[in-house]
């Protein structure tokens, strides 16, 4: 369920658009922020919130690469693996957060504290390689200083 | 040159509007306000704006077009989608001069007589969308947005839409399905969103750069504006350069820079003092080009003439220790989980290719899959719904184009050279 | 006028088409695969691709609009190599399955491939692979075929509205999927299917027992169910219907179809059907011969009318048999008996509702365009779900909606939920405030227009305050008054009346009040019909005081014109209503019943007492074509031949004629057959070849079907009056009663869904149908579950004062608080059981909606 404070935000949100629909993307936000990831509970709520089917809405959810379809670790680390990224070591990166946290790209660590998530571009290319954990962007990145990132978040 | 759209975004506090009214800000809305709409388009035309969203379009005839339909209300939407791998020129403007972007979209929302605006922000920029909040509370707070803009009697509203991680948002259409709450999907054309737009209204959709043009345009007025950059497209050009060069970034120079120059001057040449092995100039879309072919100005006119496209101006430079088919292997990638699976070509085409240039890259390839590779291509390009299929397609077919000998090197040793 | 040329030749065409339309008017073929008539563009296949003169890019001829000049080639070499690759893109993921799916045969994309090419596959690394769904009753998905054309998402949402199916994650992942991933729950209406250009989507019923050129007999006629009267096509194998498919460009339905008419077939070659008559020897029923029991008949009612009379003899007719069947089977009460103790369950409130109606509007005034709905500017609706209980009707009201048009409702309707209705959810027992206050507010806003003055003058007392209204229904002035205003400001709205009005407390008041809308709003009626052949029955003349035609027997002209024709004395005494029967029938005066493909015990309300009532009969003859609760208690009982096994017409709530036709064959008789041999037993001349001739007969002596044809009602447009006398439109001044007022005094009152998927006793013959829907159960609100502490399949006690049943309990959302809502679809657990009526002293249907209920959770 929404909490109510939630369920105020959408209101509010809702008042920003010309119709109910339209809201869907951040309504979606909301559920992922409530339920932690978009569950058929979440879709079902969103729907029901906004009277848009749920085959609907679920649609629209699994087509954006953000919203999340299971569950996910207390962090999210969204490395950026494109070109601009690569070509300057974000391979490595994977290799290493693979080794040192047990992260595969798409899992979770054995710990449950982070997720790994690889992302197209992230628009941090002249600083590359560069991740976003949660909403925080981290850039120039070497395998030392994601250590250090990361120790921020345990 | 003047920094006009990166202005002052060193200072710490840039994003705040009491430091950007300091420096100037919001001294062309009230000019603006007190224009007819129609005059101001006709100083867009004076100025020759073009949209820095990738495809170069003349502003003002968008706009005129808007214009002219009779349908209200009209909606203005701000393209802050900056997807395009290799692009970040948007963000600095996202995140350390919002109010510019704000002053420009209520001097267009005028302009237009838009009553609603919205800025269309890619989810990728968490910290813009609460500076852009923040910096649009600010503007209501001070009469710069709201029912009576600077108490002209003009009602202008402007709010953020998180976008949820899909590049073809970024084509207009798309972007305009996803305001609306459905997957970011292309729409037929026509009827234009200037006609049939967001919520079936007339809608213009516009770069975040191109709308920040307007505070200058209008301040300084068409015709002088027109004096800064090429002659065809003239104006202020954000380039975001990355890759191999000594000092990535992004650069505010005048449009029609040259190539060369942006590397080797600007940026400092090429990191390490390492050969130069290829550019992407304009975002990923836009074909390679090889070290021979990068003496051209960087605008909408000139870079075609020279094999490629000036795109969103985002420089990718690539020294001799990268690997091209892997970076092709990677583009692709990119390419197929960004399809929107509508058409065909693209949904299908994209997978295929990716997965036969992941064979070469492998050491799998066969002989036969260069011509594979340009005849799925060439089955995908200009029959795509949008052109993110073209793009993918062409992606190909510029690689192999010029640098042929890699791939077939790759396929014959099993193995990259490069290492 | 605009000119186009396409490869060489010039075209003309009126108004701006697309590229597609307009090469299909000269003859020329575009290949296609999203493109689909009834949905819109799409254009994402690109198959159809072709080349325009000055326009850089190919085009979708799907999409693109024709302009004047434009030059178009359809057939060059570029063209044919984007076929083809096109069809390879589509062929990289596709599994090769053909041998194995049914598809195969009537596959678009196998013959766009045969056509067009792509032989040799270069395609080497592994396909996608997705398990095949078979979760569901009717419906099995196999997604590997999907060619991501979405033509069913588009169906399921943009014109089902059902909005079950969604495009699920993108580019090469995406996939179509029902909500759950798996089962479809959704409104079965299988519609899906038929515009899946491949094998993804397809009916589970007779699955693999086919190939789709094996079916070469296919035969078109018209839906059993519901008074729509949808065309379907029923395809044929081996004597055995395999499939029902729907056609484009037919009247009603126009290539949609819903879940009874698609899936609810089953019903005709189920075991249980009967194969010969029966006869009660010794208390129990006994197969016969048909001469044993004809003659039986003939000699047993010869016996009762000539000791008791005539009148001691009933017959109850069909809303489930054709025309012909029900024509013949009143002459046969009225000629060879001379009673006119004839009616049907139209009695429980079609037939008394259309009666108050017209007698306000004039003959035919409910007579309207089922498609015209999706045309008007608002929609009322009142007294059940359109969408459930008429369901093709309903998807117009949906398509009203989606065209901008206004949906209001009174009441909670499930069905349009998802069309931002504007409700109106009166508490119980107070809706006819609610209709009050709208009359008064639309007198007050539109004042009387004046031209009709009895109705006016029943107008002038109803003076029922915004206030009172809106504290009916629970909300706000200002909302009230903004139902009122959509209400008001429309140009072309239609009211759209259930039966549950009809069957409530004061519901001849109610229609009234709906009446005096419609005419304050200058609307039309659409009565929603349960019964395929509900409307024909009345036509027909099966009514105790209607002969056929709606000729009042009251009149001895029009008694006349049938006695001459009919060469017999009309009993002038009008006859008993179905419930009089039943009354009669205790009470001892009613001696034999003879009862026509319904099954009273089980479709009317107290069915305990109406058992009783039937076994107190003296002769009870029943012909159907399932041993029915009915049916048990005969004395004879006659094996029909159901709708698909013989040849007559229907005719549908808008009054359309239609034909219904012989699909497969079945050893006995149709039902008029069956009546026409007791009649000439009885010494009746009743000579009929054949369907043809019976028609011929009511179309000689009914007015309203004059001088038609089975050849003239082909041809399609067959609606009454057809070349007519003028309708009767006489106002004889409107008896209205508004009774006594009901309130609630109870916690709980007994509802009754009428539910998508059932409608009594034949879809509970219907294998998928009861897959579907497979038990009752007590519905009950989330809120009311909460209070009794019962969650979903608990299984609760439901007793009202005549008896109870033991039900899982359902949370339903459109369920209203203090009400237990449970149909009458499965045996043994009927919601009749529990409900007492009372007669509508106007309308002369069962009041029911005063039961009062108790609910107990049941431990287990
Ligand atoms: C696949 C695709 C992606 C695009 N992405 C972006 C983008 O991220 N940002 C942007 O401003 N324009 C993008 N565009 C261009 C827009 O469709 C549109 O032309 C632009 O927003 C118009 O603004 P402008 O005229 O100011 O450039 C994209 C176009 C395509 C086809
Ligand atoms: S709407 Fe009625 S007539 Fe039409 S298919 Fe469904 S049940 Fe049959
Ligand atoms: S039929 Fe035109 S694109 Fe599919």
């Amino acid at each position: 369920m929404f909490s109510e404070t939630a369920k105020k935000e959408l209101e509010e949100i809702r008042l920003k658009y010309p119709n109910a629909r339209a809201a869907l993307l951040p309504a979606l936000y909301l559920a992922q922020r409530e339920f932690g990831w978009l569950s058929p509970e979440a879709y079902e709520a969103v729907s029901s919130l906004l009277g848009v089917p749920k085959a609907i809405t679920r649609g629209v959810g699994t087509f954006y690469a953000m919203y999340k379809h299971k569950p996910m670790g207390r962090n999210i680390v969204q490395l950026c693996t494109n070109v601009s990224c690569m070509i300057l070591g974000a391979e490595r990166l994977v290799d290493f957060l693979k080794i040192k946290y047990g992260l595969e790209p798409g899992g979770t660590s054995p710990d449950g504290q982070f997720s790994l998530v690889i992302m197209e571009c992230i628009g941090a290319c002249g600083t590359a390689p560069a991740m976003l954990v949660n909403d925080d962007f981290y850039e120039n990145l070497t395998e030392k200083y994601i250590e250090e990132i990361l120790e921020k978040y345990k | 040159m003047e920094k006009i759209l990166l202005k002052n975004i060193e200072n710490p506090n840039s994003a705040d509007i009491a430091e950007y009214m300091k420096t100037g800000g919001y001294q062309s809305l009230p000019k603006a306000l007190g224009m007819q709409p129609k005059e101001i388009i006709e100083e867009v035309k004076k100025a020759g704006l073009r949209g820095r969203g990738g495809a170069g379009f003349p502003v003002a005839m968008k706009w005129t077009f808007a214009s002219a339909d009779p349908k209200f209300p009209k909606y203005l939407l701000c393209n802050a989608d900056e997807g395009e791998p290799g692009t970040f020129k948007d963000r600095p403007i996202l995140e350390k001069n919002p109010h510019l972007l704000i002053e420009g979209m209520t001097i267009s929302g005028f302009a237009l007589r838009a009553e609603y605006g919205y800025i269309y922000l890619r989810g990728e920029y968490p910290a813009a969308k609460d500076i852009l909040n923040k910096a649009i509370a600010q503007a209501y707070e001070k009469g710069f947005l709201g029912d009576n803009v600077a108490g002209k009697g003009f009602k202008f509203h402007l709010a953020v839409h998180q976008g949820a991680g899909a590049y073809i948002c970024g084509e207009e259409t798309a972007l305009i399905e996803s305001l609306e709450g459905d997957k970011g999907q292309p729409r037929i054309k026509p009827p234009f969103p200037v006609n049939v737009g967001a919520f079936a209204k007339p809608t213009v959709v516009n770069n975040v750069e191109t709308l920040s043009n307007l505070p200058y345009l209008i301040g300084t007025g068409g015709e002088a504006y027109a004096k800064i950059g090429s002659p065809e497209c003239p104006g202020p050009k954000i380039y975001c350069v990355s890759g191999h060069v000594e000092k990535p970034g992004v650069y505010e120079l005048p449009m029609g820079t040259n190539l060369k120059d942006i590397i080797y001057s600007h940026c400092g040449g090429i990191k390490g003092g390492k050969k130069l092995k290829a550019v992407i100039p304009g975002g990923i879309s836009t074909p390679i080009l090889p070290p021979d072919k990068i003496d051209c100005a960087m605008d909408f006119v000139n870079m075609p003439k020279h094999g490629s496209m000036l795109g969103s101006g985002a420089v990718i430079v690539m020294d001799e220790s990268v690997c091209l088919v892997k970076v092709c292997y990677r583009a692709l990638k990119f390419f197929e989980h960004e399809s929107c699976g509508k058409c065909t070509p693209c949904r299908e085409g994209t997978g295929w290719l990716r997965k036969v240039l992941g064979r070469i890259e492998n050491g799998q390839g066969m002989e036969s899959d260069i011509d594979l590779l340009q005849s799925i291509a060439g089955n995908m390009l200009g029959k795509t719904f949008c052109p993110l299929g073209d793009g993918a397609a062409s992606v190909v077919q510029n690689f192999i184009k010029h640098f042929r000998p890699e791939f077939e090197a790759h396929i014959k040793n099993k193995a990259c050279s490069t290492g | 006028m605009i000119k186009v040329t396409i490869n060489g030749k010039e075209i003309e065409l009126e108004k701006a088409v697309t590229v597609l339309d307009a090469a299909r008017s000269a003859g020329i073929k575009i290949p296609t695969l999203c493109y689909h008539e009834q949905l819109e563009k799409y254009g994402g296949c690109r198959l159809c691709l072709v080349e325009v003169e000055k326009m850089p890019r190919l085009q979708t001829a799907c999409t693109l609009m024709v302009t004047d000049g434009m030059v178009v080639r359809t057939e060059t070499e570029t063209i044919a190599n984007v076929r083809r690759s096109v069809l390879e893109f589509l062929l990289i993921n596709h599994p090769l399955d053909c041998p194995y799916c049914d598809k195969a045969g009537e596959c678009e994309l196998q013959d766009l491939v045969e056509k067009y090419g792509a032989r040799a596959g270069r395609f080497t690394e592994e396909k996608r692979k997705v398990p095949e769904s078979l979760e569901d009753p009717v419906l099995v998905r196999n997604m590997e075929r999907c060619v991501v054309c979405t033509r069913c998402v588009r169906m399921c949402e943009g014109v089902q509205g059902a909005a079950a199916l969604g495009v699920i994650s993108r580019g090469g992942h995406s996939h179509i999927e029902p909500f759950s991933g798996g089962k479809f729950e959704c409104e079965y209406c299988g519609n899906c299917v038929s515009v899946c250009p491949v094998g993804a989507i397809m009916s589970r019923l007779h699955r693999h027992s086919y190939r789709p050129w094996q079916l070469v007999s296919e035969t078109e006629t018209i839906c059993p169910y519901c008074g729509v009267g949808c065309t379907l096509v029923a395809q044929v194998r081996d004597d055995v219907i395999k499939r029902v498919v729907p056609r484009i460009g037919t009247p009603v339905n126009n290539g949609l179809l819903c879940s009874r008419g698609r899936f609810g077939y089953e019903f005709v070659g189920s075991k249980e059907r009967l194969t010969s008559p029966l006869i009660r020897k010794k208390g129990v029923l006994e197969e016969s011969t048909w001469e044993e029991a004809i003659s039986l008949v003939a000699k047993r009612l010869g016996e009762i009318k000539a000791k008791h009379g005539s009148d001691a003899i009933s017959g109850i007719a069909s809303p489930r048999c054709t025309n012909e069947d029900n024509y013949v089977f009143q002459k046969f009460m009225r000629v060879t008996l001379g009673t006119n103790n004839i009616d049907s369950t139209a009695r429980t409130g079609y037939a008394g509702a259309q009666a108050f109606i017209e007698n306000i509007f004039g003959q035919g005034s409910t007579a309207n365009l089922i498609p015209g709905l999706a045309n008007s500017d608002a929609v009322l609706v009142a007294g059940g779900d359109p969408t459930a209980v008429n369901p093709i009707l309903g998807l117009q009201i949906r398509a009203c909606a989606r065209r901008g048009g206004s949906i209001l409702t009174i009441g909670h309707v499930k069905g349009l939920r998802h069309y931002s209705p504007v409700e109106l959810r009166p508490a119980l027992f107070r809706e006819t405030l609610a209709l009050e206050g709208i009359v008064s507010a639309l007198k007050n806003k539109k004042g009387l227009p004046g031209s009709n003055q009895i109705l006016e003058a029943k107008l002038k007392d109803i003076n029922t305050t915004p206030q009172e209204a809106a504290g009916a229904c629970g909300v706000t002035e200002k909302d009230y008054a903004a139902f009122v205003d959509r209400l008001s400001g429309a140009a072309t709205p239609a009211i759209v009346i259930g039966k549950e009005i009809v069957q409530s407390s004061g519901g001849n008041y109610k229609l009234f009040l709906l009446a005096a809308i419609n005419y304050l709003v200058n609307g039309r009626i659409y009565l929603l019909s349960e019964r395929a052949n509900e409307q024909g029955l009345l036509d027909m003349g099966c009514a105790p005081d209607l002969l056929p035609g709606y000729r009042p027997l009251a009149y001895a002209e029009f008694r006349k014109r049938y006695e001459t024709a009919w060469k017999t004395a009309i009993s002038e005494r009008p006859g008993l209503s179905i419930f009089g029967m039943i009354d009669a029938a205790k009470q001892g005066s009613l001696k034999a019943m003879y009862v026509m493909g319904e099954n009273p015990v089980y479709n009317l309300p107290n069915s305990r007492d109406v058992e009783a009532a039937l076994q107190k009969v003296d002769f009870l003859v029943v012909q159907d074509i399932f041993l029915s609760e009915t049916a048990k208690l005969a004395d004879v009982v006659f094996p029909a031949l159901s709708w698909s096994e013989k040849s007559g017409t229907f005719t549908n709530m808008e009054r359309r004629i239609q034909r219904v036709r012989k699909a497969v064959s079945r050893e006995g008789m149709e039902d008029w057959r069956i009546i026409a041999e007791i009649a000439r037993n009885m010494a009746s001349k009743f000579h009929y070849t054949g369907p043809e001739e019976v028609f011929a007969e009511i179309c000689k002596v009914s007015p309203l079907y004059r001088d038609l044809t089975y050849e003239e009602i082909e041809k399609g447009q067959s609606i009454y009056p057809y070349k007519g006398e003028p309708l009767r439109s006489t106002l004889e001044g409107i008896s209205v009663d508004k009774g006594t007022g009901a309130v609630a005094a109870s916690r709980f009152y007994l509802r009754l869904e009428r539910p998508l998927f059932h409608s009594g006793t034949l879809s509970r013959k219907a294998a998928a149908l009861v897959n579907i829907y497979s038990g009752a159960l007590a519905r009950i609100s989330a809120a009311d579950a909460v209070s009794l502490g019962v969650k979903d399949g608990d299984v609760v006690r439901v007793s009202t004062k005549i008896g109870s049943l033991e039900l899982p309990v359902a949370i339903d959302g459109a369920v209203e608080q203090s009400v237990v809502m449970l149909t009458n679809n499965f045996e043994g657990k009927g919601a009749f059981g529990l409900a007492e009526y009372a007669v509508d002293p106007v309308t002369g249907a069962p009041v029911i909606d005063c039961n009062a209920v108790m609910i107990e959770k049941v431990e287990r």
